[in-house]
């Protein structure tokens, strides 16, 4: 019962404080002041996942905002842009699904919440996927037949990135809480270390500063 | 006849036909390659899906060759007679030839050699068949419309699919609702295909491709789940090797979205 306890409390929050701020080792160098230093601080090993991610997010979301700028404000022009991004969304979305399976083979995580997070996204990303290319073909069609999309395909494509959205949330819990993928951490402020709580602004009133004031007052 | 972005539906089912033949590859190298290679006509399918995939390539690049739709239809004919005797393999290595027989026969179904998965590659064939005849300037195939024929076999193979993958869900006990997903939608797809070939009415048309749409979404949903069911295994995808051998069949879903894209192919653009 302990242990189960112990288990769940350590999925929701760290039960130990962590040696550095995520319990990771700090990857931080010294501050770089050259050109030269600044090239040989490159690893190149970011991995290509949450780059790519970043041109679904973005293309997606894009269209969606042309399209019904493009309805609203009656400017084909703007639906045409929504076509492209759309397609071009496509286009980077396969390399983002790659990607993302090539990182979750290289990810070592064990069974936890961050875990249930990432079945969470791994089911949600072909589903996003499909309604991506099916939203797709349906503008593909409208724009061979110079139709301008009308609201029942802007509810469709919304929905597809209201699913996008929560893909996305997903993956960024992934990175950002539980830190999958990351190498290291940036070094913290020097407060955060110190064993004394960091100063406050104003200070407050000590009792020799207090008793001067009240004399003065007096 | 009507196009999407340039193509007509024969150079569709052509694509399409191409695409599935490498996903039928895929898991059939699965299969095969977890029970070891034992046989070498276990190696028959990739030959044969690797010959689709080159003629649909080359009808791609080169759509006005003769010789090339001429190769197209032949191999698409080899892919149907290859997939009919795959059958009867794994009817045989599958089920006669274990011990028990017929008497384990729900146990053979689940645990041994697919009984319908090389017939996925029949259907292929026939894609690929139907693609070339019309793009050798024919407008029937057995004294059929090259339409007619296509929805037929998109709403066989769409059985087929649907009674393996409740063999396996069932397997699988089914541990999750959605694995109830390929037995719905799909089904009522090819159910209502004789329907729009028989009265060919307006509201059967609808039904069929609102359906068939479902059912090119439901293949998605499958791949997703799919990969869940990797990651549900110990070590997940991290330990890719056995979880994959051992875990959900890894295109099978994508099957039914390619069967669905013909389909939705043949009844719009035909």
């Amino acid at each position: 019962m302990t242990a189960t306890n112990s288990s769940e409390r350590r999925c929701e929050e760290p039960a130990e404080p962590a040696k550095s701020a995520h319990d990771v080792p700090e990857r931080d160098g010294a501050v770089i002041m050259s050109a030269r230093a600044a090239m040989r601080s490159l690893s190149f090993a970011a991995p290509l996942h949450p780059i790519l991610v970043h041109y679904t997010i973005a293309l997606t979301s894009a269209s969606l905002l042309f399209e019904v700028l493009g309805r609203v404000l009656r400017q084909p022009g703007l639906s045409l842009t929504g076509w492209w991004t759309l397609a071009l969304g496509v286009a980077a979305t396969v390399l983002t699904l790659a990607t993302g399976v090539a990182s979750r083979m290289s990810l070592d995580i064990g069974e936890g919440t961050a875990r249930s997070y990432l079945r969470l996204h791994m089911v949600l990303g072909p589903m996003f996927f499909g309604m991506l290319v099916a939203t797709s073909i349906w503008r593909g069609i409208l724009w061979s037949a110079e139709v301008t999309p009308g609201w029942w395909y802007l509810i469709s494509l919304g929905a597809t990135s209201g699913v996008m959205a929560v893909q996305g949330y997903a993956g960024g819990e992934l990175v950002y809480r539980w830190g999958a993928e990351v190498e290291g951490v940036v070094r913290g402020l020097r407060q955060r270390q110190a064993s004394t709580p960091a100063p406050r602004w104003p200070p407050a009133p000590t009792r020799s500063t207090r008793s001067t004031t009240q004399g003065t007052a007096s | 006849m009507s196009t999407f972005l340039g193509w007509n539906g024969l150079h569709w089912l052509n694509v399409v036909a191409g695409l599935m033949a490498l996903l039928v590859m895929t898991d059939a190298f699965v299969g095969h390659y977890r029970s070891g290679f034992p046989i070498k006509a276990q190696y028959a399918p990739f030959v044969v899906g690797s010959l689709v995939v080159g003629a649909s390539v080359l009808t791609v690049i080169m759509p006005g060759q003769h010789w090339v739709l001429e190769l197209l239809w032949s191999v698409g004919l080899l892919a149907v007679v290859a997939g009919l005797v795959g059958a009867g393999y794994h009817h045989y290595y599958g089920i006669t030839s274990k011990p028990g027989g017929y008497g384990w026969l729900l146990h053979h179904l689940m645990y041994h050699a697919p009984p319908l998965a090389p017939l996925s590659l029949s259907g292929v064939g026939a894609l690929a068949m139907v693609a070339a005849e019309g793009l050798l300037g024919g407008e029937t195939l057995f004294g059929l419309r090259l339409q007619v024929v296509a929805l037929v076999v998109v709403a066989v193979t769409l059985v087929g699919a649907t009674l393996q993958a409740t063999l396996l869900h069932y397997r699988g006990a089914f541990n999750n609702p959605l694995m109830y997903a390929p037995l719905t939608t799909p089904l009522l797809a090819a159910a209502a295909v004789p329907w729009l070939i028989a009265t060919r009415g307006g509201v059967a048309a609808t039904s069929v491709s609102v359906l068939l749409w479902a059912t090119f979404l439901v293949g998605f949903v499958g791949l997703g789940m799919h990969l869940r069911g990797f990651d549900r295994m110990m070590g997940g995808l991290r330990l890719a090797r056995p979880n994959v051998l051992e875990g959900p069949a890894m295109a099978a879903p994508a099957l039914f979205t390619g069967f669905a894209a013909a389909g939705l192919a043949a009844l719009h653009l035909l």
